[in-house]
């Protein structure tokens, strides 16, 4: 364990959130988009280097802390870690909204536009950048806190901003769609909450980590809590982030939130924040109650396959390409619990990876049905599309490395993740018995059969085949302020195919470190 | 060692690279780099099969790419990889060279021949990998190329598609456009591939190793592991689905099919020199292992056990092989396009290779059968290369993919009749041609097996191979010219196609007939060359000569005389006009239709499983996600809780509350005051009572309290 002497890992996180709240008063005296978009991009890729620099440099062998700063008898300490289970997260987190605070411009600037024809007069670009980047920051924060409380203050700190831009800037009824959202998760969030204060008030410490000493306090919950409020707890906490990541069942508020937010956003909001609930379901119950999320796991295990089809075949049902992507999301979440339930260092690995290339995989795709929307004015129905590779060249192809991160098909980090999720399901099912293989591999087969159709069937019923007169003349290639920031995404994720050594490496020593200890 | 044998797959690769970044500069230039990468690796694959027969022991290199895992990029060649990274290398270089002019002035040429130096890169990859992870990613890089080179032409003109435009089977139509068809390859192959991946996820639990080597070294080890689980059998089908998958075998046989909506030129790269090899490669390359295992597992039990599962898997992969064969060859008789035919033609002879794969595990004499196997891939490749980029300078001709249009072409286009009737020659098997001796071995392999109707399965594709071989001849190159032919005739004159596609069939097609020549004299040096050290073949095997079973080779010499002769009976003696018997004969239309329509199994695939699954998947969007749980959570609850609320307010609130704090308080306090004012009346009198009253009142409390 390694601790920095300055506190470089809050900064990343703070940094963003204090001088976001200024931008506002930048645009208000400046009225220049392009500065506001520079300050915004420079603030989000400045953790972005932080972590790219750790996940290269030999110290992210260890994990990294900041020095505590916060303290309290009660609660605990407040420190900041960077370990080879918070690195890839919070590296997916700063990829993709840092490229994607460039791409708002020429986006937002379509829907300003479109709002005044509609004779709305929505907050300003100040406002914008303002929320888009405390959202941003405050995701960051959320990944690397090291305590309970302060994860919750981040996690809180996520909504309030996300929820605001849905109101100001959706589409369809937002404001809705917007309370809806924020009620929803706010279910998933306070029934954590609960989970949490009764495990720290018994525990006496809200300390996933103690940041002096560096020792998780694995199964910490089990030691303190009464039996009989064990699995109660666990269950509140679970359920809580489940909701969160929308698997089946408790999935249906993601649909609209994420079909209707602005494009942007939605590129945010469906690979980033409802990961964040499977890499928390890895740091808090698989931490703190190590004996009983492994018995838990063969249910997890199989609503994730569950997940996994369902999420798959609604994504067949739709017509809206927003709705398409957000739907598959939740069919991706299923990928990711399959990892993590899996309980095998390969397959939690798998989940983690998963995480940037889903990341990559479906900001890339957001990203490109902004770039149908900004360009073909408002154009969402799959069913009106076909043959635009003709005038879209760029789009196209992007959208094609896209679909192969979320599939799993080289040269993308997906192919990793695929593989190694795949492994440990597999490990797992071997040691549940012969009957759990084969239903194990038959649902694999439906799962990645399903992810593979809907993924390359909605590529050629966009993208291919004859192309409508009405399309021929209206359509022609994204501005590049659309195009560049999609292109360097797809560009890192296919890097990171050949260098994933630095996020399995890191990912495999910790997850063996957190194994140890049962 | 000269170089590091890596290049053989990292040529292309580069040249993919370079072809996109050149691709801003000069045209031309990427053209010729991207064939110029094609040549190095070929170079590179030929350098590295020297040596090993030269060095005579495997070739390993490995760099570690995941370290914890022990995941390395590296090359393994013995006897099995160098041969075959020969061969695939130089066919991808013919068939590059020949896509120069025959791609000429493709507008998505880019793409082209990104995807082309890609497939051949990760073809290499696939047979060099010494890893079977990196395996796997070269494996997934043909899906990928696959699926963007047979949808090349996307925007799905019809002369670009596959099939009758009005034709419709079952109810649904028989037309595929090239972007329909790359979805098919993709999401067919990469079903078998989850089954590829359990394979290497199974082994790996076991074994705790990625490597090739090791995992067929110590393969009794995780044979004996599922044998102990029941689970040997299911295991090594599993195992198997990406072969059968990615070699189009029954039932993955379709998207084979419509893949002939790629440019010929892929066709001829998917068909001889990639994709399809892969399939049987990867038999070739892990069937030793599970066979030989026997001879290395000692306790007599699980022996037993074993063997029993092993020979069960050899019987089902020789069987579907088998199936394969026959069942694609019967519905080459029909096709009217002359892609297609050959399309049908390849799948009919992997048929071959996997019955011989199959039959090796079922003979007394392992080798013979895997050699039989590899012998029928080389030779398929050189002709099918050879039979499709022809079939391209044809299709450009005449400008229609129906033989229906052909017909006469001997006349404009000698060469290229000498070529194919070369290629068609060795692919019926014709004595002293390469194909003669290689589907020879394998009907020997499907003798010695002892299971009688893998032989007279096999025997009888023959005669089905030759007579629609030679249909293929006489329809396209003699007889009457069709309309077209002659339509064309007037606007410009039909000539033989440009030396730079001509060249290279014409190659191979004297390839295909010299090596059938030479190969009694050269054949089994060259077959103990790709034996040696082949992993899991432990015994260095010497072949004498090559071996000719009397008995056998009569029957095929019959049944490639009876394909011959009745396609020559009907085609030049009878001129039959199919149209006019189907209009008479009920039984015979309906034969037709049966083979014309691929038995009906591409529409129940549609039926079944595509709009199964699209029906299941709207029926659970309409019925369940969004009338059951949409409604429970956006209706049920919110109006649930706000009729709650409303009975609350209407009872509660408003009676109770309402009524209590706002009416009835009010009205309380004011009723309080009116008797407090009543009390301060100004009367003395009532005050003394009231202050008596209360003193009273107040005195009792104290003596209860005190009490």
């Amino acid at each position: 364990m390694n601790i920095f002497n300055y506190p470089i890992l809050l900064s990343s996180t703070i940094v963003p959130l204090v001088i976001s709240i200024i931008l506002p008063g930048i645009w208000k005296f400046t009225r220049n988009v392009k500065i506001l978009m520079s300050i915004s991009t420079l603030l989000l890729i400045y953790p972005l280097t932080i972590f790219t620099w750790i996940l290269f440099s030999e110290i992210s062998k260890q994990p990294l802390l900041d020095p505590i700063y916060f303290s309290h008898p009660l609660i605990g300490k407040f420190s900041m870690l960077s370990d080879g289970i918070s690195t890839p997260v919070a590296f997916g987190i700063a990829l993709v909204t840092s490229f994607i605070a460039i791409y708002s411009v020429p986006y937002m600037k379509h829907r300003f536009e479109e709002m005044a024809h509609e004779g709305i007069t929505p907050p300003s670009w100040g406002i914008y950048y303002m929320l888009y980047t405390m959202f941003s920051a405050a995701m960051i924060g959320t990944v690397l806190s090291t305590n309970l409380i302060e994860f919750y203050i981040f996690f809180e700190l996520t909504l309030i901003p996300s929820f605001l831009l849905i109101a100001f800037y959706g589409y369809g009824e937002r404001m809705r769609i917007a309370i809806m959202y924020l009620l929803w998760t706010h279910i998933g969030a306070l029934t954590l909450l609960i989970g949490i204060l009764v495990y720290g008030f018994n525990a006496g410490t809200f300390d996933i980590i103690n940041p002096e000493t560096g020792t998780f306090n694995i199964g910490l919950a089990e030691k303190t809590l009464l039996p009989g409020w064990q699995l109660p707890i666990f269950t509140l906490m679970t359920i809580g982030l489940l909701v969160k990541m929308a698997v089946f069942g408790v999935h249906i508020w993601l649909p609209y939130a994420h079909a209707e937010a602005p494009t942007p956003l939605s590129a945010l909001l469906s690979p980033n924040l409802i990961g964040i609930g499977a890499y928390a379901l890895i740091r808090i119950p698989y931490t703190l109650f190590p004996s009983i999320f492994e018995s838990a796991s063969i249910y997890l295990y199989g609503w994730a396959i569950l997940t996994m089809i369902y999420g798959g075949l609604m994504a067949l049902a739709q017509d809206d390409f927003k709705r398409f992507l957000a739907y598959s999301s939740i069919s991706q979440m299923g990928y990711l619990l399959l990892g993590i339930s899996s309980l095998t260092i390969l397959g939690i690995t798998g989940s983690l990876i998963h995480y940037v290339a889903h990341a990559v995989g479906k900001a890339i795709l957001f990203m490109s049905a902004g770039v149908l929307i900004a360009t073909l004015h408002g154009l969402r129905s799959i069913n009106k599309m076909g043959g635009l590779a003709v005038k879209m060249p760029y789009t196209a192809s992007l959208a094609l490395i896209g679909f192969m991160h979320i599939t799993g098909i080289p040269p993308s980090l997906g192919l990793w993740s695929e593989v190694f999720i795949v492994l440990g399901a597999i490990d797992k099912a071997l040691h549940i018995g012969s009957t759990a293989l084969i239903v194990a591999v038959i649902g694999l087969l439906v799962a990645i059969g399903l992810s593979t159709s809907y993924s390359f069937i909605t590529m050629k019923r966009i993208f291919f085949g004859e192309i409508s007169e009405k399309l021929k003349e209206e359509s022609r290639e994204g501005v590049l302020l659309l195009i560049i920031p999609m292109a360097i995404i797809a560009a890192i994720g296919i890097i990171s195919f050949f260098l994933a050594n630095v996020f399995i490496e890191p990912t495999k020593t910790m997850l063996e470190v957190l194994s140890e200890h049962k | 060692m000269l170089i590091d044998p890596i290049y053989i797959w990292a040529a292309p690769y580069i040249g993919a690279a370079l072809s996109l970044i050149l691709s801003k500069i000069s045209k031309r230039v990427r053209n010729y780099i991207a064939v110029l990468s094609l040549l190095f690796s070929s170079i590179f694959a030929t350098i590295t099969l020297h040596e090993f027969i030269i060095g005579g022991k495997p070739i390993h290199t490995s760099h570690l790419w995941i370290k914890s895992l022990n995941i390395t990029f590296g090359v393994y060649i013995d006897g099995l990889s160098s041969f075959t990274a020969f061969l695939v290398s130089w066919l991808c270089f013919f068939i590059g060279f020949y896509s120069l002019k025959y791609m000429n002035e493709d507008p998505g040429l880019t793409r082209y021949w990104f995807f082309f130096t890609f497939f051949a890169g990760s073809m290499l990859t696939l047979v060099t990998a010494d890893n079977i992870l990196f395996m796997f990613i070269g494996w997934e890089g043909t899906g990928l190329c696959s699926y963007a080179l047979i949808g090349h032409w996307f925007t799905d003109e019809e002369e670009r598609c596959v099939g009758d435009p009005d034709r419709k089977a079952l109810g649904i139509s028989m037309l595929f456009t090239p972007s329909h068809s790359g979805v098919r390859a993709l999401v067919f192959t990469r079903l078998g591939d989850v089954g590829f991946i359990t394979g290497i996820a199974i082994i790996y639990l076991v074994l705790k190793t990625f490597s090739i080597p090791e995992i067929i070294e110590n393969a009794p080890e995780w044979i004996i592991y599922l044998a102990k689980l029941g689970l040997l059998l299911p295991a090594l089908i599993i195992f198997s689905l990406g072969a059968l998958a990615k070699s189009a075998q029954f039932p993955f046989h379709e998207w084979l099919v419509t893949a002939m909506t790629g440019p010929t030129s892929v066709s001829a790269l998917i068909h001889a020199a990639t994709m399809v090899n892969a399939g049987v490669y990867f038999m070739l390359r892990f069937s030793p292992a599970t066979y030989f295992s026997l001879h290395r597992i000692h306790d007599e039990i699980l022996l037993h056990m074993i063997k029993d599962d092993i020979t069960i898997f050899f019987t089902i992969i020789a069987t579907i092989g088998a199936f394969t064969a026959i069942f694609m060859a019967s519905q080459a008789i029909v096709a009217r396009e002359l892609k297609l035919i050959l399309a049908f033609s390849t799948a009919s002879q992997l048929g071959y290779m996997f019955l011989a794969i199959g039959a090796a595990g079922l003979c007394p004499e392992f080798i013979n059968g895997w050699l039989a196997s590899f012998n029928h891939l080389m030779s398929q490749a050189v002709f099918k290369a050879s039979l499709f980029m022809a079939a391209g300078a044809i299709i450009h001709a005449v400008e229609s993919r129906f033989i229906d249009d052909m017909g006469g072409l001997i006349h404009y286009m000698k060469i290229t009749f000498i070529s194919m009737l070369l290629a068609a020659f060795s692919l019926s098997g014709v004595p002293l041609f390469q194909g003669f001796w290689s589907k020879d071995s394998v009907l020997e392999a499907a003798a010695e097996s002892g299971k009688l109707w893998l032989l007279v399965l096999g025997t009888l594709t023959a005669a089905f191979t030759s007579f629609y071989s030679l249909r293929l001849i006489l329809r396209v190159f003699t007889g009457l010219k069709s309309e077209k032919v002659k339509h064309l005739e007037h606007i410009h004159h039909i000539h033989e196609a440009h030396p730079i596609m001509l060249i290279p069939y014409l190659i191979l097609a004297i390839v295909a007939f010299i090596v059938g020549l030479i190969w009694p004299i050269y054949g089994p040096e060259i077959n103990s060359n790709i034996i040696k050290h082949v992993l899991g073949i432990e015994e260095h095997y010497i072949i004498h000569e090559i071996h000719l079973n009397p008995l056998l080779t009569a029957a095929s010499i019959t049944m490639v005389a009876i394909g011959f002769g009745s396609s020559l009976y009907i085609y030049k003696v009878l001129k039959i006009n199919i149209i006019f018997i189907l209009k008479r004969n009920s039984v015979a239309r309906f034969i037709h239709n049966l083979l014309y329509d691929r038995y009906y199994i591409n529409p129940i695939y549609y039926k079944v499983l595509v709009n199964g699954f699209r029906g299941i998947s709207l029926l659970i969007f309409k019925w369940f996600d969004k009338l059951v749980i949409d409604s429970l959570y956006h209706k049920v609850i919110p109006l649930t809780f706000t009729k709650l609320f409303n009975v609350l307010f209407k009872h509660f609130e408003v009676p109770v509350m309402d009524e209590g704090y706002n009416v009835r308080t009010v009205n309380g306090i004011l009723k309080f005051s009116a008797f407090i004012r009543k009390l301060q009346s100004g009367i003395l009198n009532n005050y003394l009572i009231t202050f008596i009253m209360g003193l009273a009142l107040m005195t009792t409390l104290l003596i209860i309290l005190m009490v």
